[in-house]
């Protein structure tokens, strides 16, 4: 895939939740084209569906209407763990084991990993500036380190797109700024298309293109 | 290495940490094991003792004749001639009663010939050291230890024999006396039933008190190393035997006997896998925690592109790993019990008074174990299926959580 081929293309997404009577729309017509190597961000209130969006373009949840494709090819679950990266707001380490396992538990997804994918490991460990953390429990790490260690693990399979819901809502200003430098720098290195849903207008500022959610479509 | 049974590893046996909640269920699958192994060669044990005893008293097939053998000669000769037969030794037994110091008993007197009964039997083995089989003659018996001590008899006592026939004679006004025996030896078996009630003597001296004449009621058979009983028993019987006689190999003779023990042991076996049931239960309460505790984790391993199945399986390994831990730890602590079962039983025998209790009521000195390799490897399978078996519902919870409501859960 070259630059500027969409990586993701979504068509009229619509979302909505039933209580009791009332229908609650969400997302009510979202068409949303991201190109290779892109950088795009997602504002909006909470509760205006930022995190429901994000969720529905990673294939986690299903949509009530409308197509998404990832590469050009319909998103499949199947597909998830090679085209795409995805970091939490809330890290989502797994606990009982290391930084560096955390990192390769991608790459365990699609094999046993080898020789290269711990290599790969490492170095994306040395490029979130972890290398000496590397053997530590995410319990002996602070909020900053685990985010950074989330984004290693997203990036571990050189994913096409990466997606990040308020990746740096847990962490203070300073270390948030730090994370979405980061964040941005290696998406930019390594041409992967970046889809940031965020609060801040600062860290949305820093992307290739700003989009607002509002009333359940996108701006 | 599958990512499902690497995390399910790291699961069950984190770094740096205790794995309380896997200790526990592993301890109670271990529990479980080791009680089924236990039993089970205990029992196995009580078996094996009763064909020690029974083989090591009376050989290995019993050639029974249909009320007596006039003359045994013979047909003694044509056993020993078949193939497969080591040795053969005729007998005639049957209930007398002892009166000996105003007390009377109602043993078994088994006359036994002298001169190669050794070559089919052990029974020497058990004879007090001061006496031999070899030194009987008509005139004198050897007593078991316990039926000598029940009437008070002692070696150099003489005492009365009755057999049966007493009765015929008595129907036709005849006198029939008692004959007189010296006691020359006890013998000690190991089994209560043996040794409270049983007199060893000549085969003559038993044809006298049952009016055999030279006849015999059947011959003990050794079968030779490295031949298998049954193969010769139908030899003997297809072969060699008149239709007057018949072999039976020791399991025939005690088939009952041996169903009984059997069923004792299978139910035994049933009922105690009730401890592995109840353990699995606690596998799968712990690992239905695990998956409440975890339930944000398994959404990011969706997240992570894990299919419904691999999480599925993650939590069956899980229930496998403490399985096949719990019965492997099970096995070692069972045999480390059965190593030092005796030296328990009499510790608590002794605390207790009990020594004498003990042989009274379970035929034996010593608590027997006999580990049969078909019992360990139904204990071992049925132990890991169970409590693999005990992950399908915790695996199941798992693999429904849909990832993006797991990782929004509290």
């Amino acid at each position: 895939m070259t630059r500027g081929d969409p990586v993701l293309t979504a068509t009229g997404l619509q979302k909505f939740y039933q209580s009791g009577d009332r229908r609650i729309e969400v997302l009510r017509s979202v068409d949303l084209t991201v190109a290779a190597g892109e950088s795009v961000s997602i504002r909006g209130e909470s509760g205006s569906g930022k995190s429901t969006l994000l969720n529905l373009l990673a294939g986690l949840d299903s949509a009530d209407a409308g197509t998404l494709a990832w590469g050009g090819a319909p998103a499949k679950a199947s597909r998830r763990a090679v085209f795409l990266g995805i970091v939490f707001q809330s890290f989502y380490l797994i606990p009982e084991i290391d930084a560096r396992a955390n990192v390769l538990m991608a790459a365990r997804m699609l094999k046993a990993p080898g020789a290269k994918e711990r290599a790969r490991a490492d170095e994306l460990l040395q490029r979130v500036g972890l290398t000496e953390r590397a053997t530590h429990l995410p319990t002996q790490l602070s909020g900053g380190e685990r985010q950074r260690v989330a984004v290693a693990r997203a990036l571990m399979n050189s994913p096409q797109l990466l997606l990040a819901d308020e990746p740096t809502g847990n962490l203070d200003e300073h270390t948030g700024d730090v994370v979405i430098e980061m964040l941005l720098a290696l998406c930019r290195e390594t041409g992967t298309a970046l889809v940031l849903v965020t609060h801040n207008v600062a860290h949305a500022a820093k992307t290739g293109r700003q989009l607002v959610l509002t009333n359940g479509r996108l701006a | 290495m599958p990512w499902y049974l690497y995390l399910a590893f790291k699961q069950l046996f984190p770094t740096g940490r205790f794995p309380f909640f896997t200790a526990i269920s592993v301890l109670g699958v271990t529990l479980g094991v080791a009680v089924l192994v236990i039993v089970t060669s205990v029992m196995g044990g009580f078996g094996y003792e009763i064909r020690r005893m029974i083989v090591e008293t009376e050989g290995e097939i019993d050639v029974k004749a249909r009320g007596y053998v006039a003359d045994p000669r013979e047909i003694l000769a044509k056993v020993r001639a078949t193939p497969g037969v080591a040795a053969a030794t005729p007998y005639a037994k049957g209930a007398v009663a002892v009166l000996a110091a105003g007390r009377t008993a109602y043993p078994m007197f088994r006359g036994v010939d002298v001169n190669s009964v050794e070559s089919v039997t052990q029974l020497g083995r058990f004879v007090n050291p001061r006496s031999s089989l070899a030194a009987l003659d008509d005139d004198s018996v050897i007593m078991s230890s316990a039926l000598a001590n029940s009437l008070g008899v002692r070696i150099g006592d003489k005492i009365e024999i009755y057999s049966p026939l007493i009765i015929e004679k008595m129907k036709s006004d005849e006198v029939f006396l008692p004959r007189e025996f010296r006691v020359i030896g006890d013998l000690y078996i190991g089994h209560q039933q043996l040794d409270s009630s049983t007199i060893y003597g000549t085969v003559r001296a038993a044809q006298d008190l049952y009016g055999l004449g030279k006849g015999v009621h059947g011959i003990y058979v050794r079968v030779k190393d490295g031949e298998n009983e049954h193969a010769v028993v139908a030899r003997l019987n297809a072969t060699t035997l008149p239709p007057t006689m018949r072999a039976f190999s020791w399991m025939e003779s005690w088939e009952d006997f041996l169903w009984v023990l059997n069923l004792e042991k299978s139910i035994n076996f049933f009922l105690l896998l009730f401890i592995v049931i109840i353990a699995a239960f606690s596998v799968m309460s712990s690992l239905l925690i695990s998956v409440v505790r975890k339930t944000r984790e398994i959404g990011l391993l969706g997240a992570l592109g894990a299919r419904a199945r691999d999480v599925a399986l993650c939590f069956c390994a899980q229930a496998f790993i403490i399985g096949v831990t719990g019965t492997l730890a099970g096995v070692g602590l069972g045999f480390g019990v059965l190593a030092i079962r005796n030296d328990l039983v009499h510790g608590i025998a002794k605390i207790m008074q009990r020594q004498d209790t003990l042989r009274q009521f379970y035929q034996f000195s010593d608590l027997p174990s006999h580990t049969l390799t078909s019992d360990l490897v139904l204990t071992v399978v049925m132990s890991i299926v169970i409590s693999t078996l005990a992950g399908l519902i915790p695996a199941w919870r798992a693999a429904r959580l849909k990832p993006v409501e797991a990782l929004r859960s509290e």
